[in-house]
């Protein structure tokens, strides 16, 4: 196989890797900031449910929570799953797996803030989403942006464990594409590929903390 | 003159500490009342319970003729909820020791913000408000800057300036000054006392006692949670009646 044919066809799972990554951003950075409010809420039960999520994503490996999503729905349940159900497994898996992550980070930005604000913002009339949006989420971003980098950078690598149900994203095509031809390259390829992926997560997310520096 | 704020028989207790036990005060509109005390004696718990940032667990709070928290027969405190409870938080402002101001915003939008999206204000009157507060706070030209650009001094009047923006009946001040060098200390009292000559209505606790005794109508000791002793801050200050009053000025000269 042609070096150029190897290329074009990682490409395409490298496309697939960065839809992984997006929607997987997509779903859980939002996601997370429900969690994190069920984490904090006063309702013990809500709190106690929500911790054990948290505790099972961040304590069982990804991978095995991709193929409890993958097949669960047939072997647990007896559904036939579509043909496409494959990516949304993925999906699903990845925004569960991360939306307990950024939960946490969320909580230790907003946990972090002084009370002061809070107070501050009630004595000046703000409603409770008003202070929420307006004063505390912006200066927590800005806290907690470098552990969402992080987090996004383990994620660009993290991609290819949709391989253990495989999905035919960059990692999964290496793999094939290595041992039908005998040959490495096919790593050394993705290898790169992950690593400009990362580099531009890294300079695009600098130029954001960046722009976020004009306060202190 | 009527009472701008009434507060009576006030009980707040932290779990078992109780740490306001039985204080009640009024303050009539145009007047200064200055707080004084030892730490821990119960002044600012008292001012925050005025602002509603701590929940009574006795007594009443009114502001004007509105009742904003009562005790009923049964010993439970009840407070003002909904539409009365807006209207009374409009009745006050409050500028805290270590100032709050929002980091993310500039001094300008420090000021502008709550009015425009919590009150819907008119923009041209509110923008041209700020100027004029901007001004009497001898800040004219820190409009764009943010709060970490600033001293102490100068973040401490803008917090004063937001709180005015605001329109409030009454205005409270808690250790205004604690956190400040006396250099910064100088100009934020100046400020308060430009305040009080124009007749603001305001509560202050403070450390300061010629300040107090310069500014204030009344003066209110407070020591382990009750008034020991009150009246003009010549009376207090010059010639105290009780021990424990004697015992604290004394102190704070040494």
């Amino acid at each position: 196989m042609e070096l150029q044919t190897m290329v074009t066809m990682l490409a395409e799972g490298f496309l697939k890797s960065v839809a992984i990554f997006s929607l997987t951003l997509l779903g859980s950075l939002p996601l997370g900031l429900l969690v994190a409010f069920g984490r904090m809420s006063k309702f013990k039960p809500l709190q106690w449910i929500v911790k054990f999520y948290i505790s099972v994503m961040r304590g069982t490996p990804l991978m095995l929570q991709l193929m409890v999503v993958f097949f669960g729905p047939h072997y647990l349940l007896g559904i036939q799953t579509g043909s496409n159900y494959r990516f949304v497994a993925v999906i699903i898996g990845f925004v569960l797996n991360y939306a307990a992550y950024f939960a946490e980070i969320y909580r230790g930005g907003i946990e972090s803030m002084s009370v002061g604000q809070y107070e501050a913002a009630e004595i000046m009339g703000y409603s409770k989403a008003h202070t929420f949006v307006r004063i505390i989420l912006p200066q927590v971003i800005k806290r907690i942006l470098p552990s969402i980098t992080n987090e996004m950078i383990t994620l660009v690598k993290d991609t290819s464990l949709a391989f253990a149900i495989s999905y035919a994203e960059m990692f999964t095509l290496a793999k094939k594409i290595a041992s039908s031809q005998s040959t490495l390259m096919p790593f050394v390829i993705a290898g790169v590929f992950y690593f400009i992926f990362n580099y531009v997560v890294a300079f695009i997310m600098e130029r954001v903390e960046k722009k976020m520096s004009y306060y202190r | 003159m009527s009472n701008i704020l009434t507060m009576n028989n006030i009980q707040k207790s932290f779990g078992e500490l109780e740490v306001i036990k039985d204080i009640s005060v009024s303050i009539k509109k145009g007047d200064v009342l200055s707080i004084i005390g030892p730490s821990g004696g119960g002044k600012s718990t008292l001012l925050r319970c005025a602002a509603m940032l701590e929940t009574i667990n006795g007594g009443s709070i009114l502001y004007g003729d509105k009742k904003a928290a009562w005790t009923e027969d049964n010993g439970k405190v009840v407070y003002a909820k909904g539409k009365d409870m807006k209207e009374i938080k409009n009745y006050f402002g409050l500028v805290f020791q270590n100032f709050n101001l929002f980091p993310h915003f500039s001094v300008l939008k420090n000021i502008t913000d709550a009015p425009l999206r919590m009150q819907k204000r008119n923009k041209d009157e509110v923008m041209s408000e700020a100027e004029v507060l901007l001004d009497k706070m001898g800040l004219k030209e820190k409009a764009g800057a943010y709060p970490y650009q600033l001293s102490g001094g100068q973040q401490q009047r803008v917090a004063i300036a937001r709180a005015l923006a605001l329109k409030p009946q009454i205005l409270f001040f808690d250790e205004p000054t604690s956190a400040l060098d006396p250099e910064l200390t100088a100009e934020v009292l100046r400020v308060i006392r430009q305040l009080a000559e124009e007749n603001m209505t305001m509560a202050i606790v403070t450390h300061e006692m010629n300040f107090a005794r310069l500014v204030s109508d009344h003066l209110i000791f407070i020591d382990g949670g009750v008034i020991v002793e009150q009246g003009s801050p010549d009376a207090v200050l010059g010639n105290p009646q009780m021990e424990r009053t004697k015992a604290f000025l004394n102190k704070l000269e040494q």
